[in-house]
């Protein structure tokens, strides 16, 4: 290695040195996709990243790997994202199949929060 | 009367021995307070009452014997029943013929919220009926729906406050209470098999039926022996048509 590589190399590794904290607080703020509500077919459906990603600790792949885009709502346009879809395995059924996960022919109310869940996450104050 | 998920709760201390009878009287056996202390459960206690359920279903006085069941944990407040019935009977956005509650039990293991739809319960024994001084609401002779009249209400609410199941409102457009009437005028009196809400139920948590056919399916699932079926408020001794369980 002559000296003007060594000198480009301490400089990418000052460059590293400094950058790798910064990029992991930048990515420490949007460290996951937050809450998704769905409102298609029915009112409505919350998915939790903090629950699956924080609280349940599984890893970004194990999800972003072929079973959801990195984009909100983008799954919403599939015409087998309903219940059927499901209990055939596809997206949330993935996990939620009763061994995994609990099973999405079970618990309704835990994964639909329905128009009042719906209403309140969007600060619509329920006419009732 | 306001009904949500907190005055709904009761125990049954204050179920008389005369409501007990007459809960007995109708085949249902009471068990024990519902999951949670909101609402009495009561059991399927036909074989119990009754020699058999021919003499059963004779205790159903209207033909049809007009009944909804509610599988309340299959219920994800889509409220598309709400939609359908506010298309269907042209509700206006102030008033309601149906509405879900929604009980939220934060330290539950695992789901930690429930939605109970609530309507009209087309009591056998109506207390609306009852107060009303003109007799614009009556019971149908034939098929037990609670009905109004709307050239004869006066709009004195005495009804409104009567219901224990919150179930009127007046309604400004026609100028007398209105209420859920299981579909009858926009839906079953012509020909339609089902209410509105029913039909449009994704979820089948909505059931309507005649409990006095045996080969109905409200009446087979009603009168399955080891299920446990409630149903509002039996202490107001209203005798309701409205039964609940879980699927
Ligand atoms: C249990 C499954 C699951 C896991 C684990 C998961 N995600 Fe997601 N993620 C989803 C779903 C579902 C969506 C929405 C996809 C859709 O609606 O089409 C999503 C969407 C996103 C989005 C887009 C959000 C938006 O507003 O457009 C980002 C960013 C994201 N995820 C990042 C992450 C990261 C980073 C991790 C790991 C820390 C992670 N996710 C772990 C299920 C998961
Ligand atoms: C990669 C597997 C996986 C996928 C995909 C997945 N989940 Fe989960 N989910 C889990 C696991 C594991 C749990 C926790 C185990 C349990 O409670 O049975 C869980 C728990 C939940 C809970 C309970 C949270 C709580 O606090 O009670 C809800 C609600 C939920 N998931 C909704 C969804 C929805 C909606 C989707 C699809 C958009 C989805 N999940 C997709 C694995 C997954
Ligand atoms: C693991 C989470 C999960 C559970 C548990 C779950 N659902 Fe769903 N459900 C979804 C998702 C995701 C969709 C599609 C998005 C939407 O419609 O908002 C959906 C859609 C639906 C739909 C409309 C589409 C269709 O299939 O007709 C109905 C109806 C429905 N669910 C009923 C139920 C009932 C009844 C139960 C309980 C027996 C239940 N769901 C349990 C996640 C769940």
């Amino acid at each position: 290695m002559d000296k003007k590589n060594i000198f480009l190399f301490l400089i990418i590794l000052s460059i590293s040195c400094l950058a790798g904290p910064l990029m992991l607080s930048a990515s420490d703020e949007v460290s996951h996709g937050g809450d998704i509500i769905y409102d298609k077919p029915v009112k409505a459906v919350l998915f939790s990243h903090k629950v699956h990603a924080e609280d349940l600790g599984m890893g970004c792949d194990s999800c972003h790997d072929g079973i959801f885009q990195m984009a909100s709502l983008t799954v919403q346009k599939e015409a087998d994202f309903t219940m059927e879809g499901l209990s055939k395995g596809k997206y949330c059924g993935a996990c939620h199949d009763g061994s995994m996960a609990f099973d999405s022919d079970s618990q309704c109310a835990r994964c639909h929060i329905g128009v009042k869940g719906y209403d309140r996450a969007q600060g619509i104050k329920s006419g009732e | 009367m306001k009904i949500n998920t907190e005055n709904l709760k009761e125990d049954m201390n204050t179920v008389s021995k005369i409501e007990r009878r007459e809960f007995l009287k109708i085949g249902f056996l009471i068990t024990g307070v519902f999951a949670g202390g909101t609402v009495l459960s009561l059991a399927s206690n036909i074989r119990g009452a009754f020699a058999s359920t021919g003499e059963f279903t004779e205790k159903y006085p209207y033909k049809p014997h007009y009944s909804m069941l509610i599988r309340q944990n299959l219920c994800v407040d889509c409220e598309r029943c709400i939609e359908a019935c506010t298309k269907t009977n042209e509700v206006p956005s102030y008033g309601y013929r149906t509405i879900i509650l929604e009980k939220v039990v934060p330290d539950a293991i695992g789901q930690k919220r429930e939605f109970i739809p609530v309507l009209c319960n087309q009591c056998n024994n109506p207390p609306c009926v009852r107060v009303c001084p003109t007799r614009a609401s009556y019971k149908d002779k034939n098929n037990g729906i609670v009905m109004i009249e709307r050239k004869k209400c006066i709009g004195c609410k005495a009804c409104v406050l009567a219901c224990p199941y919150n179930a009127r409102y007046f309604n400004e457009e026609v100028h007398a209470i209105d209420k859920c009437d299981f579909c009858f005028d926009t839906r079953l009196s012509k020909g339609e098999k089902l209410t509105g809400c029913a039909a449009a139920c994704p979820t089948g948590a909505r059931k309507f039926g005649d409990i006095s056919d045996p080969n109905d399916f409200v009446y087979q699932m009603i009168h399955q022996i080891e299920k446990q079926v409630w149903v509002m408020r039996p202490e107001a001794g209203t005798k309701p048509n409205v039964f609940y369980m879980k699927a």
